[in-house]
């Protein structure tokens, strides 16, 4: 763990209001051990927001790396103000990793919105592991893409409205991939809703599922004790700690879809 | 450079840069981001009889320079605390403060006697009566001048460690709770705790927090920490800490010069658990560039202008 001023070599938007920065940040980079991992960004150095924005590793060479955001407030916007050349400071690497697939297993990675990031950071280590794999990736519209749908190449792209890829959620291809492969493997990141729908899913037809979740963090390293997410049958511990609740920056942000559950 | 020590009761603090209870954890968490022996001391989390687990999410939102928390006072329990911390703190220099969070009198009372019954480095406690996220939770003590009495001369009779009130700001008189504190023996207060916030999201039309109230933190804070911290040095002759949205060298002087004779870096450890470490260093630059010879000078000579 730790805090790195990383120098921007990349800022831009890649697609409507969603935007790539790549800086170097050698022994963050360098001390990353692969996807699902996350950084907490500073922003800027006044304290009207003294909290770090927590954000996904997308892409980590050893010496660079990547993320994608999109713009929703102050500090996003922020971020998207800064030119090559521009410093962050950044906290990292953070949390765990997916774990990986067996050896006979299809991972189907399924990525919503910017939470495309860590997908993207699979994605990478199935190529260069030569692991045969399929990615999904929704958005609400073709403008929020930055992919190009080619399910020749088993990359399926979905739109709420139809403008790009399938019309529909990430779940119309994911239960087709899935009927279609013997020992299909689920690693998903994106909103709620979409994971709730993938939580539930993997469950019912017993597929195994690893999600990377979000969480509103104070500090991403444990002191704060904010980021909880709920574990599943946590409940049974009467006077307990951390039986009922699981730290996501400690414990997470990737998890078993068995083992938690979405209030 | 300029010297920083302080005596508190019988304990000599290296520094007056200590690190505020629940923004630290147990000062484990973050060995490669900070150096804790260079502290003053550490605060650790309130720890309670039992186990908590806290409350549901949200806990936590940012707001305009602050943050509301309501964590509910999740921590190991004292069982836990005693068996695995108070071994760890063995190896450390710095002096290590325990806070204590109860629902009653005697839960703080058996927390203590558990404590004290075993051999440690602990330099004393600070009572937490004033966490405004817990029902049932320390928020009556720390309103009412009989019980924070009460309370505080139940502990004293019971250690010869250092007992440190910590005061809560959700009062009409934090005065009178301190001077409460002072009579009834206790070696020292610190002042403030969070004070009640509310964030509202006005497009989900929703609470920001579970608990619909939290605790607000941070540089927001900064001005009422000043003012209580100021109030209470008027009043009191005992040693006054001081918290609240300390976030560099600059802020740990205005509370020497409203009174207090240490701080608590508290919200900022969330931004950078090593800070308090480039706090003590800007202080001593401060203090060097200053016509104080030394901190404890500066203690309470803030200029009024009536």
């Amino acid at each position: 763990m730790h805090i790195e001023k990383a120098v921007i070599i990349s800022n831009s938007e890649v697609a409507h209001q969603i935007w790539e920065m790549k800086f170097e940040a050698p022994m963050i980079a360098k001390a990353s051990k692969g996807a699902g991992e996350f950084i907490n960004i500073l922003a800027m150095e006044n304290w009207q927001n003294p909290l770090r924005r927590p954000m996904s590793i997308a892409s980590s060479d050893g010496t660079t790396l990547s993320i994608i955001y999109k713009i929703f407030g102050e500090v996003t916007t922020i971020l998207s103000n800064k030119r090559p050349g521009d410093y962050i400071e950044i906290l990292g690497p953070l949390g765990n990793t997916f774990s990986h697939w067996q050896n006979d297993h299809h991972p189907i990675l399924v990525g919503g919105g910017v939470g495309l990031a860590p997908i993207l950071n699979l994605q990478h280590e199935c190529k260069s592991a030569g692991v045969d794999h399929s990615i999904i990736i929704g958005a609400r519209s073709a403008n929020e893409h930055f992919i190009d749908h080619e399910p020749d190449r088993k990359i399926y792209l979905t739109t709420d409205d139809g403008t790009a890829g399938e019309s529909g959620t990430v779940m119309g291809p994911l239960e087709r991939l899935v009927a279609d492969n013997t020992k299909p493997y689920i690693y998903a990141c994106g909103p709620e809703p979409m994971l709730v729908a993938i939580r539930e899913f993997s469950l019912a037809q017993n597929i195994p599922a690893q999600l990377s979740v979000e969480s509103y963090m104070g500090c991403g390293v444990g002191l704060c004790q904010g980021c909880v997410i709920p574990r599943q049958n946590g409940e049974i511990q009467h006077h307990s700690y951390h039986q009922k609740y699981s730290l996501v920056c400690l414990d997470g942000p990737v998890y078993e879809a068995e083992d938690i559950q979405f209030v | 450079m300029s010297d920083l020590k302080l005596t508190m009761g019988n304990i000599e603090f290296d520094n007056p840069i200590w690190v505020a209870s629940g923004t630290f954890g147990y000062g484990t968490e973050a060995p490669e981001l900070v150096d804790v022996n260079r502290l003053g001391a550490i605060v650790t989390k309130s720890i309670t009889r039992q186990p908590r687990e806290g409350n549901p999410p949200p806990r936590i939102v940012e707001t305009p320079s602050g943050m509301i928390n309501s964590i509910g006072l999740a921590n190991i329990g004292v069982e836990r605390y005693i068996k695995e911390m108070l071994p760890i703190y063995e190896s450390l220099t710095t002096k290590i403060i325990m806070n204590i969070a109860g629902t009653d009198i005697q839960e703080y009372i058996e927390i203590l006697e558990m404590v004290e019954s075993v051999s440690s480095v602990i330099a004393g406690y600070e009572i937490n009566i004033s966490c405004p996220n817990v029902k049932k939770g320390g928020m009556e003590f720390g309103v009412d001048c009989d019980m924070t009495a009460k309370l505080t001369d139940a502990l004293r009779s019971r250690t010869d460690r250092l007992i440190i009130m910590k005061l809560s700001p959700n009062v009409s008189d934090i005065v009178s709770i301190g001077q409460a504190s002072q009579d009834a023996g206790a070696d020292a207060v610190s002042a403030i705790n969070t004070v009640v916030g509310m964030s509202i999201s006005a497009k989900t039309g929703t609470s920001d927090i579970y608990t619909t109230y939290g605790g607000l933190s941070g540089p927001a804070i900064k001005p009422v920490g000043l003012a209580a911290v100021h109030k209470l040095y008027q009043k009191l002759n005992i040693p006054i800490i001081g918290i609240g949205g300390i976030v560099n060298g600059q802020d740990v002087a205005e509370y020497m010069l409203a009174g207090a004779q240490a701080v608590q870096v508290g919200t900022a450890n969330f931004r950078n658990p090593g800070i308090s470490e480039d706090i003590l260093s800007q202080l001593e630059t401060f203090i060097s560039e200053s016509k104080w010879p030394s901190a404890n000078d500066m203690v309470g000579q803030v200029k009024t202008h009536s």
